[in-house]
């Protein structure tokens, strides 16, 4: 039942996430800023997706331990995630806020 | 009609798949919530630039150094909540009285950010639900996550007073501050969601 | 009476404990017991949408009718579609579910069973609330429009039902902005958009708990894949609903919202989007479909090789099938919306995705009737039911294929045509498959069986009926009445088609009292059907009928695919299946054993909390229809403090306690479960 004797990160490890995440979020409000001055476009779009992406893997995979967990729970996870992505694509498509080209 | 035998074959059974049934439980309702907030966030997407409304748009009254602020403070609080976490399995009952306690006051902090934002926005904007279709969806997104956010103070304010009021948490409470961390990690990923697309990518209509 | 004990400091109330009455029902977390509420409730409320749709079709078996005002008409038909769907076929469903997934899987019970007594009090009150719109709601016609007929409370001859006007008028799929603030104002809409948010919540607690049973609770030895299909269904629907509810939870949120608190998410005169609402509707909606059908193809998948007397055929093929159209169901919901202007592109892909769900839905059929080919068929109510399942099915689900034709949908979209094809699938498919599973397993739920003459009659009856009311709609359609319409000019040339159908609704509702009047009469006076009565395949017909309240009196060790015939059966030479020389010996000390536990057996304990959150719940919905005025914020205040105040008491209160007042009180076991609150 407890989940928690195998090389749980300690708290200082969870302390030094915390920074990354920190410091990430730091990054992202910057690129606001430095694309109201450059005009960075699709680019800061681009970077402010991978970023966020990166934090929320950070959150799920350590703080929720979900890397230490049976990939079942993985799988579940994904499959809400995935679902949700893919649905809510196709109704921004229909209704014409993501464009395709050539449709 | 009662003993502890049966019991215990009873538990071979719980756990098909090595996981304990609340876990398991968990994990799969937070997935559905993903079908959730997508709707919420899809609704303010279709809306956010949509040209043509009266009023101010939400992205073009956002305090950003504000909310980059307070997502801070949700996201330390992810940390405290971990840490109760680490001290609940290390047997220390003091520990995760305390960063119980510090990851709901967290979570209070967020909260007050929030309804100052909003009150900010309804006073000095005239940003209200009412104004636009895109201003509807911006405090029905937030709204919601903010209710997330209160049932998550609601529940470790819960596990901090049984933990003072019997001096400590069971081992059986203690899967309840596993799960409670689940479901505010996951407020929190949600969060990290809403501040890039909602906040920091949103445009108002050209 | 009293139904408590002395309890420890632990709880807030002192732990309910009899055994029987009233008391009982209310507090108990036995997952027979709910499910035989669900069912009951089931039965009233298709009771209640078969008069309603007796009222409408009385209406439309005369040219240009005077039975109902429109407004009535309008009422009776968005009543009929949600009471069927959501107040019907999914609690009848969730009956078969809660009665029958632990004793498939080999359970004492499901993972979470206050979890499951909740699903089931926030149901029922939230069917409550639903109803309660005839008692409270108002409908009144859009602001600054006068005389809108049948919309006004006065207008229409006496006997002419306008009181029900006052119910909700928007249609189940509640499109917008028809239902929205302006064109239907008035709190009758408030009340169908919290109750399906009520009726949500419940399903989808359900849901997390089947999935967890599922995965966690199995016997020994029961693999996924040796699992009975109905558990299978009952997995896969769960799903379905887990990713499904949100959708729907969200867009209710922005119709009341919009109603009450002046949002303009699909206000069309202020740019809200009323096909955002289709999209969110049946992104839901679709899926939906497949909630309703998937679990009586499990029943029909159980009962066909019980009376077929042959193993189902292509059992893996059956699994992945469902999990396919499963799949599948969440890539078409625009089928829906060929005629709302989506684009092109749009309706070839979401036309090309539905076809695709033919091959799945295709398979099933073939599968089972593979199962009854070289069968030894015994016809009784229960495979007749399946097998006309199979029949009226097919012919609804290649009614469906023509939707997928773009053009044609077109042409059918709105009309009988449409009507037809839906009670097809679910009339002829969902409610034979139901019935298949209750003369099926009704012993296990009275010891008793079915009169069997009765049932055939009731089978015949429906089946004629069924046939009389809905085969001729498909050629109304195609001649071009419409739907929703509460009348059609004489010149139209309907009318004849139309009587065929008004009569053979009354020959439905005939069958259904020869139904209820067996029930009634095989529930107290029935043969008694003894342990295995249909020499069954799966390992339910393990335990004694009815089934005792701890299932299985012994941990059970499965070792196949039917586990339960392969005790009873060897092969011979030839690959024959013969009864082995012991299996009434076999039968008889599982019924001993089964009524007399050798070990005493634990059980989850009674719980007041369920029912109280239940009762929590729509008290907070009364209040935002109500919102404006003090008692609907005190309405709110009261509902929120009863919810929370037991969520905390049933966080406090262990799951199980061994014995009240035993010293020996094992504080290891047992899950406190942690209070989920969906937002």
């Amino acid at each position: 039942m407890s989940a928690e004797q195998h090389h749980h990160p300690s708290p200082s490890q969870y302390w030094k996430i915390a920074g990354f995440l920190a410091l990430v979020t730091a990054i992202e409000v910057a690129l606001f800023y430095i694309d109201k001055e450059l005009e960075l476009g699709a680019m800061n779009a681009v970077l402010l997706v991978i970023l966020s992406t990166l934090k929320f893997l950070t959150v799920v995979g350590w703080f929720m331990h979900l890397r230490y967990e049976k990939s079942l729970l993985s799988r579940f996870f994904a499959a809400g995630f995935a679902l949700a992505m893919g649905c809510y694509v196709v109704v921004l498509a229909a209704m014409g806020v993501i464009v395709i080209r050539g449709a | 009609m009662a003993d502890v035998h049966a019991v215990e074959t009873d538990h071979e059974e719980h756990e098909s798949t090595g996981v304990s049934n609340l876990k398991l439980g968990m994990w799969i309702f937070l997935s559905s919530e993903f079908l959730f907030f997508g709707a919420l966030i899809t609704n303010y997407l279709l809306y956010s630039n949509r040209g043509g409304f009266t009023g101010p748009y939400p992205a073009e009254v956002y305090d950003i150094p504000f909310t980059s602020v307070s997502s801070f403070v949700l996201l330390m609080s992810s940390l405290t909540m971990v840490l109760a976490h680490n001290a609940f399995s290390r047997g220390d009952q003091n520990g995760t009285r305390t960063w119980l306690f510090a990851t709901a006051a967290l979570g209070a902090v967020f909260l007050g950010g929030q309804v100052f934002e909003f009150t900010e926005f309804i006073v000095n904007y005239d940003m209200k639900l009412t104004t636009n279709p895109a201003a509807s969806a911006f405090y029905v997104l937030t709204g919601f996550h903010g209710i997330h956010v209160a049932i998550g103070v609601l529940l470790l304010l819960s596990l901090w007073g049984i933990s003072r009021a019997r001096g400590g948490l069971s081992q059986k409470s203690g899967l309840n501050v596993e799960m409670v961390g689940l479901y505010w990690h996951f407020v929190d990923i949600i969060w990290i969601v809403i501040f890039t697309v909602v906040y920091l990518l949103s445009l108002p209509p050209a | 009476m009293t139904a408590t004990a002395e309890r420890p400091a632990t709880s807030i109330f002192r732990r309910p404990r009899s055994k029987t009455g009233l008391w009982s029902w209310i507090t108990t977390v036995d997952h027979k017991r709910i499910g035989i509420m669900y069912g009951y409730a089931a039965f009233f409320f298709f009771i209640v949408g078969g008069i309603e749709a007796l009222l409408l079709r009385i209406q439309l078996s005369q040219a240009n009718a005077e039975f109902l005002t429109a407004g009535a008409y309008n009422a009776l038909f968005t009543m009929h579609g949600t009471t069927m769907v959501f107040l019907f076929v999914m609690p009848a469903s969730a009956a078969f579910m809660n009665y029958m997934l632990p004793l498939l899987v080999g359970a004492r019970d499901v993972a979470f069973p206050r979890l499951n007594a909740l699903s089931w009090w926030v149901f029922f009150f939230g069917a409550i609330f639903m109803y309660s719109t005839f008692f409270f709601g108002t409908s009144l016609p859009p602001a600054g429009v006068e005389g809108v007929a049948g919309n006004l409370p006065e207008g229409g001859g006496p006997g002419s039902f306008n009181w029900l006007a006052n119910s909700p008028d928007g249609g189940w799929f509640g499109y917008q902005p028809n239902a929205g603030p302006f064109y239907t104002p008035g709190t009758a809409m408030d009340f169908w958009a919290g109750g399906l948010q009520i009726l949500g919540l419940s399903s989808l607690v359900s849901s997390v708990n089947f999935i967890v049973t599922t995965f966690n609770m199995r016997a020994k030895g029961m693999k996924l894949m040796r699992m009975p299909v109905f558990a299978w269904m009952t997995t896969v629907t769960a799903f379905l609903l887990l990713f499904s509810l949100p959708i729907i939870a969200v867009a209710l949120f922005m119709v009341t919202t919009d109603r009450q608190f002046g949002s303009l998410f699909f206000a069309a005169q202020n740019g809200g989007d009323p096909i955002l609402w289709q999209h969110l509707f049946w992104l839901f909606g679709h899926p939906e479909v497949y909630i309703i059908i998937l679990p009586p193809m499990g029943i029909v998948s159980e009962v066909m090789p019980a009376f077929a007397r042959k193993p189902l055929f292509g059992y893996s093929a059956v699994v992945f099938a469902g999990a396919a159209i499963a799949f599948l169901g969440f890539g078409v919901w625009a089928h829906h919306m060929f005629s709302s202007g989506i684009t092109p592109v749009a309706q070839a892909a979401f036309g090309l995705a539905t076809m695709t769900i033919a091959i799945p839905t295709g398979i099933k059929i073939f599968n089972w009737l593979g199962t009854l080919w070289g069968g030894r068929i015994r016809f009784t109510p229960a495979m007749l039911f399946a097998i006309g399942f199979i029949a009226m099915f097919t012919i609804g689900g290649l009614s469906g294929v023509t939707h997928s034709i773009v053009p044609a949908d077109w042409q059918e979209t709105d009309t009988y045509y449409v009507v037809a094809h839906f009670h097809y699938v679910i009339f002829g498919g969902a409610v034979f498959g139901l019935f298949s599973g209750l003369y099926y397993w009704f012993p296990k739920y009275s010891g008793r069986l079915l009169d069997e003459k009765l049932g055939k009659l009731h089978f015949w009856l429906t089946f004629i009926g069924f046939n009389m009311t809905f085969a001729p709609m498909h050629w109304l359609g195609l001649q071009g009445m419409v739907r929703r319409t509460w009348k059609y000019a004489p010149e139209m040339g309907l009318e004849g088609w139309n009587q065929v159908v008004t009569a053979g609704a009354f020959i439905i509702a005939l069958a259904m009292l020869v139904f209820m009047y067996n029930w009634r009469k095989s529930r107290r006076r029935g043969t008694v059907a003894g342990m295995d009565p249909w020499d069954a395949r799966t390992i339910e017909w393990m335990t004694p009928n009815p089934t005792p309240e701890h299932n299985f009196s012994e941990s059970l060790e499965i070792t196949s695919l039917d586990h339960f015939w392969h005790m009873k059966y060897e092969e011979d030479e030839e690959g024959r299946p013969v009864r082995r020389a012991d299996a009434d010996e076999i039968l008889a000390r599982l019924e001993d054993i089964g009524n007399n536990p050798r070990e005493p057996i634990h059980l989850p304990s009674p719980s007041f909390f369920p029912f109280l959150i239940g009762l929590g719940v729509p008290l907070i919905f009364y209040g935002i229809v109500y919102h404006t005025s003090l008692v609907g914020k005190g309405l709110i205040v009261l509902g929120a403090l009863i919810v929370l105040a037991s969520a905390i008491g049933w966080g406090i209160e262990p799951a199980d306690e061994p014995h009240y007042g035993h010293d020996d009180h094992d504080e290891e076991h047992g899950e406190e479960e942690v209070v989920e609150v969906h937002g």
